[in-house]
């Protein structure tokens, strides 16, 4: 099943905003709709976390900003342990990590080609 | 607005203390009521920055448990919360208390006990500075937002990991010329750079340690402060701003746009600019932080900061020299502390009691204090006032 990463599309003035906001941070409206941010994003920048906090399995837990093709950003886990900036990723729906024993699911980003055999990682956007 | 002196200034040693957060608190507010003479006077303001008092040591209201242990009482009193920048933002609040005429003797204290604490703890407590629903629960650290910012350095201004060593190496060597400093030990690039990886590319001694330790400056008029000292500091500007909270949402995540407002105010305030400055202590939790906050502050050019170290600019020798205390990195990073030992020690640097690390004649000095990663900024430039 697919998941849509969504953000929240001001009503008054269209601006596109991810995580969601009281007040628009162009006009200050206060009226949103949720929007679908697209299939994908490249990557901005990531970091292997070894200092890992409570609740994730292993280290390193790989972290990255991504951007989507409306320019909107989002921060998240990696499901590559090889990434590579500009690299194209999507969302994908799954754990995050344990909480007090509670389960946290949320959007994680993966490589686009990935399970595709003999491609390479190279065939990344710019 | 009236002009407002720094009449005296005191702090602990930085590092692991057998004392707790009161005995830190009360022995930098003592230092600096003596370093000031003000032995005698009656206060009528305290603000004391802390950030984690509640959560750490399981204290609340501790400005009230100050007065008391080191008797101010009647003086109000008030605990001033701003993340990491408690500290500025407390002495910030002094200035202003002052400066109105709401209160004409003040005591600035900041203090945190961190160090009794598991680390996983403490980068827990940090860590839920960040958005709750965005950031926090995908497991984002301020590591690991460091990490992030230093990537883009990298890959966009040609920074190397070589330039983060070289930047601990020098805050470690003026560490060791300040015996307030936590970690008071020379290290190397080549071994900076063998370090364990916390966040890569970010390894151990590109970040500062958590520490225990407390700070203090008292504040009164310009006027008032001729019957303390000869060699008064004047708070000529100061600039606080926030962005967005998130990192990802910035408009440039490789700008710190709250820096450069603050700094931007700082500098009006003050009718100064950057060339007028001669000495920085700036937030390098992070040695990164050095670089992007010294950019955005306007000392150098954006993307050409990490060549100011290699050129040995920032050296206690240098142009403009760059956290002669040792910064976070090696003086320490007791969090509500730091903002005011940052004012501590650029006061020391302009009365020129900073002993062996002391800059050479410095007449402007300008902090910058975090209170989150870049989403809150506050700026202090201070001047030699006789
Ligand atoms: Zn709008």
């Amino acid at each position: 099943m697919e998941q849509k990463f969504t953000g929240f599309k001001c009503k008054s003035c269209g601006r596109v905003m991810y995580p969601k906001h009281d007040r628009c941070l162009s006009c200050k409206g206060r009226e949103f709709e949720e929007v679908g941010l697209g299939k994908e994003a490249k990557l901005v920048t990531y970091t292997k976390l070894y200092a890992i906090p409570e609740g994730i399995e292993m280290p390193p837990l790989i972290l990255g900003i991504v951007e989507f093709s409306g320019g909107v950003r989002a921060m998240g886990q990696l499901t590559t342990d090889d990434p590579k900036t500009g690299m194209k990723l999507r969302p994908v729906w799954g754990k995050l990590r344990k909480m007090k024993d509670r389960e946290i699911f949320g959007f994680k980003f993966e490589p686009v080609n990935k399970g595709l055999k003999g491609k390479s990682v190279n065939e990344v956007g710019g | 607005m009236r002009d407002v002196a720094i009449i005296g200034c005191g702090m602990t040693k930085f590092g692991r203390s057998q004392g707790d957060l009161m005995d830190l608190l009360a022995e930098a507010s003592l230092r600096a009521i003596d370093h000031a003479g003000a032995d005698e006077s009656d206060f009528d303001s305290v603000y004391v920055g802390n950030m984690m008092a509640g959560e750490l040591v399981h204290q609340t209201a501790i400005a009230s448990s100050l007065v008391d242990r080191i008797n101010l009482v009647p003086a109000a009193a008030e605990r001033v919360e701003n993340g990491p920048a408690s500290g500025a933002s407390a002495v910030k609040n002094g200035f202003l208390a002052v400066a109105s005429g709401a209160a004409d003797l003040v005591l600035v204290a900041g203090g945190e006990k961190m160090t009794e604490a598991d680390t996983d703890v403490i980068t827990d407590l940090v860590s839920t500075m960040t958005h709750p629903t965005v950031e926090y629960v995908h497991g984002v650290t301020l590591p690991a937002m460091a990490a992030m910012l230093t990537r883009l350095y990298m890959e966009r201004y040609g920074l190397s990991e070589r330039h983060l060593a070289m930047i601990a190496v020098k805050n470690h060597a003026n560490g060791m010329k300040n015996p307030y400093a936590h970690i008071q030990r020379l290290c190397t690039v080549e071994g900076a750079m063998s370090s364990g990886v916390i966040a890569d590319p970010i390894r151990l001694y590109y970040a500062c340690p958590i520490s225990d330790g407390a700070a203090a400056v008292v504040l009164c008029s310009m006027e008032k402060a001729k019957e303390f000292t000869d060699k008064p500091v004047r708070i000529v500007g100061f600039g606080h701003a926030t962005d967005v909270q998130t990192l990802q949402e910035r408009e440039d995540p490789a700008v710190l746009k709250s820096v450069q407002i603050a700094s931007q105010q700082a500098f009006r305030m003050a009718k100064l600019e950057p060339k007028d400055i001669d000495v920085v202590e700036t937030h390098d939790a992070f040695e990164i932080l050095e670089i992007v906050q010294s950019e955005d502050a306007g000392f150098f050019e954006k993307g050409k900061g990490h060549l100011a170290v290699e050129k040995g600019v920032t050296a206690l020798d240098g142009e403009l020299p760059i956290n002669p205390s040792g910064g976070l990195k090696a003086r320490g990073h007791p969090v509500g502390a730091t903002g005011v030992a940052q004012i501590v020690e650029l006061v020391w640097q302009l009365r020129g009691e900073a002993g062996e690390r002391q800059v050479k004649d410095p007449k402007r000095a300008f902090a910058c204090n975090f209170g989150g990663f870049g989403n809150n900024t506050v700026i202090h430039i201070l001047e030699r006032a006789w």
